[in-house]
């Protein structure tokens, strides 16, 4: 769970559809290291192995969006797929 | 100093070191205050930077034809001296500073993070010799392709030379103005560049005004400021990395979904890795062989794909790195310089055998060439090979000529014996 300064931070989200009817937000890590210059394509790919390795099988839907307010949507997933 | 095509820049170590010492010895002299004065230690930093600047530039001088009135300074880093010299990053900097009062150096320019570059007076560079040596096959199949070596653009640390490692950050070569980064939006007429490198490690920029062009790119026009230097256009050249891009993913990457900062980052890496950073100012046409190059380098890891099921290349953003020696798409130019050695030894090869069929069908008093003479024959045979601008076939050519003719004196002489 990423601290709320780093919830803030985030250049992306990503909400999860679980099929066990849970859905949770998760904030990317878009830094190499603490004073790295954030890189949101490396934020939107650890989103994506998240998706692919640690929650795999467990989610029927995930967006992954702008971590900001009217954010546009960047990667759709749909039953282990990127869509 | 002249210098033809083949004549290359070659410093001697010897004499540049000669003129080290005399330089440091005349120094000396006229100093009458031992604080003012060049020690022994001192000699040893000068002979230092000498010794790798001029490697640098003699590596430099076989690849790029170097103006001797105006060469690149020295790029190097305080913290590397120290650890060649085995004395601590102070020492260096003390020692270069007495080496700028008494004239040795020239200039020095500080680069933040890139080092320091450092301009030798001159007069220790001394005069220049040429060399007459060819350059390999990569410069003879493209000399903008031959950029993109690695050997080519980014030289070898001068410093880390002697732990067989590579400095990405040494510029020379490179000091001329160049404008970094693929702005994305530039499709809308809203060409920017981001004026600054990433910083290898942390993928940082190591200029803090990187922020501030991030942040207001519409603001600065770099790309139009380009657009008046001579060479390609910047928008051109822009346009080359989305296609070269667009080409690579329609082939080796048809079912991958990307988004826009995902593909982003993959046309900075393509800019960087494929491209050179744009470094080379050549004409449209050098480029748009270059990109006919570049094509033909993915055509070739296309094959190879469907060679077997077990090659596979890794996603975009690792293959198209630079910094990826191992499985990454740098390592395609080898194969195409093999590929089109392979094919001018061959154009060659067949050359000649019509070059020697046609001197057989001659002597036969056969053939479209029966009505000239031997040296019309000759000369149409040499306009023809000319016009490949291929030395080596030329001097095959002559040896081909040659071995033709010392055989039929071989055959008159027999029949007179006979």
């Amino acid at each position: 769970m990423l601290s709320e300064q780093m919830q803030r931070e985030a250049l992306s989200k990503c909400i999860v559809w679980f099929y066990d009817g849970n859905v949770r937000t998760f904030y990317s890590l878009d830094k190499t290291h603490k004073r790295a210059k954030p890189n949101q394509a490396l934020g939107i790919r650890r989103l994506e192995k998240m998706l692919m390795e640690t929650f795999k099988g467990q989610w029927e839907t995930a967006i992954i969006y702008e971590n900001k307010a009217n954010g546009n949507e960047l990667a759709r997933f749909k039953r282990g797929a990127r869509v | 100093m002249e210098k033809t095509a083949n004549q290359r820049l070659y410093f001697d170590f010897g004499e540049v070191f000669q003129n080290t010492k005399s330089f440091i010895d005349r120094h000396n002299s006229r100093q009458t205050q031992l604080p003012q004065k060049l020690n022994a230690n001192h000699r040893a930093t000068a002979e230092l930077i000498i010794r790798l600047y001029l490697k640098q530039l003699n590596k430099a001088a076989q690849l790029d034809q170097l103006d001797p009135e105006n060469l690149p300074g020295f790029n190097t880093y305080n913290e590397s001296l120290a650890k060649c010299k085995g004395c601590t990053k102070r020492t260096i900097i003390n020692h270069r500073e007495r080496l700028v009062n008494a004239g040795f150096i020239r200039k020095e320019q500080h680069c933040g993070q890139g080092g320091v570059e450092i301009w030798i007076n001159p007069e220790v560079m001394g005069t220049v010799k040429l060399s007459t040596s060819y350059g390999d096959n990569v410069i003879k199949i493209g000399q903008l392709a031959s950029l993109f070596l690695d050997k080519a653009k980014n030289f070898h640390p001068l410093v880390h030379e002697q732990h067989e490692q590579k400095n990405n950050n040494s510029k020379v070569d490179n000091v001329d103005n160049v404008i970094k980064g693929v702005p994305y939006g530039h499709e809308s007429g809203k060409a920017t560049g981001t004026s600054h490198e990433q910083d290898k490690n942390t993928e940082e920029n190591a200029n803090p005004a990187s922020k501030r062009q991030e942040k207001a790119p519409e603001k600065l026009c770099e790309a139009e400021k380009q657009e008046q230097k001579p060479g390609a256009g910047r928008i051109f050249l822009l346009s080359l990395i989305r296609q070269f891009w667009a080409y690579a993913r329609k082939v080796l990457y048809p079912d991958l979904v990307l988004s826009e900062p995902e593909e982003r980052e993959i046309l900075n890496l393509i800019w960087e890795s494929v491209y050179g950073k744009l470094h080379w100012q050549a004409s449209e046409k050098d480029w748009l062989n270059y990109q006919e190059t570049a094509y033909n380098r993915v055509n070739m890891v296309a094959r190879w794909l469907a060679r077997s099921p077990g090659h596979w290349i890794p996603k975009p953003h690792i293959y198209f790195h630079p910094n990826n020696e191992r499985n990454g798409f740098k390592k395609t130019w080898q194969w195409y310089v093999r590929q089109e050695t392979l094919k001018i030894g061959i154009r060659n090869q067949l050359l000649l055998q019509q070059v020697k069929a046609e001197w057989q069908q001659h002597k036969q008093d056969k053939g479209r060439f029966q009505q000239k003479t031997r040296l019309q024959l000759f000369r149409i045979q040499q306009k023809r090979l000319a016009n490949y601008r291929d030395e080596s076939l030329m001097r095959a050519y002559q040896q081909c000529l040659q071995r033709c003719l010392h055989l039929e004196k071989l055959k008159c002489k027999q029949a007179n014996h006979a």
